[in-house]
């Protein structure tokens, strides 16, 4: 019952030279589910544009630094390899991986790029409006830089928080700048006098 | 004419949920609009990390209120993607029957702060009255009135008994001639229709460049309804239609969500008639979860929710992401509001039925 076309891999793989990796499941009730990891973050913009050509909506954009995998004890005679992720990113804990849910018409297709620590990844806004909000959320979320984001402030967190917040602890009553309702009545005191 | 920057908000914009809009007028003609949130930023996707499977399953439930039921119900999708888990029939029907008792109760009370918007308080009060027979089958149901804590990981943890079989349909043959003698009134009365037709229109085109997505979207004229695109639990064995309207203005999105009360009392006589005999759910165990990733999908009262689940061999998510209706409607309103007269600022912020604390978590 997909309505992704039969040939999707193919067109993905046009769109993206340096290679994808797809995978897709059907549940009972015909609903597909897939999943393109792109070896090259710098594809994402002319996979997305093959997207948009097929009517998908982005949904949402999920942005996390996975665990470092394992890497398999070397064979005798060979050398340590380090993990690394699907075109070639290491598996160190900080890299950052993207993932572009997209709905198209009841199925969704997820692509997924690995941006190494402290990297970029294009703005899709030229092509999806609705990637504003979600980009600027990543960016706050942790040190990753959107190119080309149109309006790049701050979404939730308050500019005078320092960026990155998921990459390290804060406590919640910082989170929410509110440690104490005299401390915060304090500092707005502190910034009236300093506005004056 | 002058022209000036006017702060709407952050507190009681149509609720009491702080979203801050600035907003530029043109005498009293909306110009320009812009959006600040923030307010009720929770870190919750930071929390889910720190808790096991099971206890997100209550802490989800506590991002909203009005959809609270949809948060498990998207979230434990996923988890029975990854450990392969399937809800045994009459878990997946009581499933839809709390899904549509929420939606009825939070549709009802989208238009009737509607109502009051406008002026008109005793309408608003008739509506609210009826939803109130909705709250109390949720209490009696489930023991709850807002929370209803239906969920587990495999299925559902409250069953109908005969007794409440035979409540549940008599409350639905009580609640259903009263929504539809709101719903006429909607269509007909002066008041209501001189304050939202023609307000706050989301044109077909941006509505779709906005990706809007419920009751908002369906206003627009887009066709899209999870329970019918990407069906779960028992919708695909149900009849749900879906309502369109082509208008895109306030009074169109506020007949929608009528309309799907009504669907939605059908859909709970059509789920009351059929209930398959059986377990509500596939283990009373706390199943093992393995690694893997999984989307979850189900159409909440504002329109799709979505749950991305990571699982690593940790019996804590390495990440759960997930995105309400809200989060893309709040785009709509800059269009919605463009040219409007401040007066009407209100009732367009009340017409995209926002959820702030969903859209911040």
């Amino acid at each position: 019952m997909s309505v992704l076309p039969d040939n999707i891999e193919s067109h993905l793989a046009a769109a993206a030279p340096s290679g994808i990796q797809l995978t897709s499941t059907t549940n009972t009730k015909g609903v597909c589910t897939s999943w393109c990891t792109l070896a090259n973050k710098d594809d994402l913009l002319s996979t997305a544009s093959l997207m948009k050509s097929l009517n998908a909506r982005l949904s949402t954009i999920t942005i996390l630094q996975p665990k470092a995998k394992s890497a398999p004890p070397p064979k005798e005679g060979e050398t340590q390899v380090a993990p690394s992720f699907f075109g070639g990113s290491a598996s160190d804990g900080k890299t950052f991986e993207i993932d572009y849910h997209f709905d198209i018409d009841g199925d969704t297709l997820t692509l997924i790029v690995h941006v190494p620590y402290g990297g970029d990844v294009q703005s899709l806004t030229t092509l999806f409006r609705c990637a504003d909000w979600p980009e600027r959320e990543l960016m706050e979320l942790y040190s990753v830089v959107v190119r080309g984001h149109p309006d790049p402030r701050r979404l939730f967190i308050d500019p005078g928080i320092e960026n990155a917040v998921l990459e390290r602890l804060i406590p919640f009553s910082t989170l929410v700048n509110s440690a104490t309702t005299k401390g915060l009545w304090e500092k707005i005191l502190a910034n009236k006098v300093s506005q004056s | 004419m002058s022209n000036f920057t006017i702060p709407v908000g952050p507190l009681n914009v149509a609720l009491e949920e702080p979203m801050y809009f600035k907003v530029d007028v043109h005498g009293e003609t909306v110009a320009h609009v812009d959006i600040h949130a923030g307010h009720v930023h929770r870190g919750i996707e930071y929390l889910v990390t720190k808790r096991n499977v099971f206890q997100n399953l209550v802490l989800t439930e506590r991002i909203c209120s009005l959809c609270s039921n949809s948060h498990p119900q998207a979230y434990a999708m996923a988890i029975e993607q990854i450990a392969g888990l399937t809800v045994p029939p009459r878990g997946e029907y009581m499933r839809v029957i709390a899904d549509e008792i929420k939606r009825v109760a939070s549709h009802l009370f989208n238009v009737g702060v509607l109502a009051h918007l406008v002026g008109f308080e005793s309408l608003f009060m008739h509506v609210m009255e009826v939803r109130e027979m909705m709250q109390d089958v949720k209490e009696s149901v489930f023991g709850n009135r807002m929370d209803l804590g239906a969920h587990v990981i495999g299925g559902v943890r409250y069953n109908i008994d005969d007794d409440n079989l035979a409540y549940l349909k008599a409350q639905l043959d009580r609640i259903a001639p009263a929504v539809a003698e709101i719903t006429e009134l909607y269509r007909t009365n002066g008041s209501i229709l001189g304050r939202t037709r023609g307000i706050g229109v989301l044109s077909h085109a941006n509505a779709i460049d906005c990706s809007t997505v419920g009751p908002v979207a369906r206003a627009s004229g887009i066709n899209y309804d999870v329970r019918v695109k990407a069906p779960y639990a028992a919708y695909d064995r149900l009849e749900v239609p879906v309502h369109v309207l082509p208008d895109g203005d306030v009074w169109s999105r506020a007949m929608v969500r009528l309309a799907e009360v009504a669907t939605a009392i059908d859909l709970l006589r059509q789920c009351l008639d059929t209930l398959p005999e059986g377990p509500t759910s596939c283990t009373s165990e706390r199943p093992p979860i393995p690694v893997g990733e999984a989307i979850g999908k189900c159409e909440a009262p504002r329109g799709e929710l979505i749950y991305y689940v990571r699982m690593t061999d940790s019996p804590k998510p390495e990440r759960v992401k997930w995105r309400v209706p809200s989060f893309m409607n709040w785009d709509a309103l800059r269009f919605m509001m463009k040219d409007a007269k401040i007066s009407d600022i209100a009732i367009i912020v009340n017409s995209i039925d926002p959820c702030i604390s969903c859209t911040e978590r």
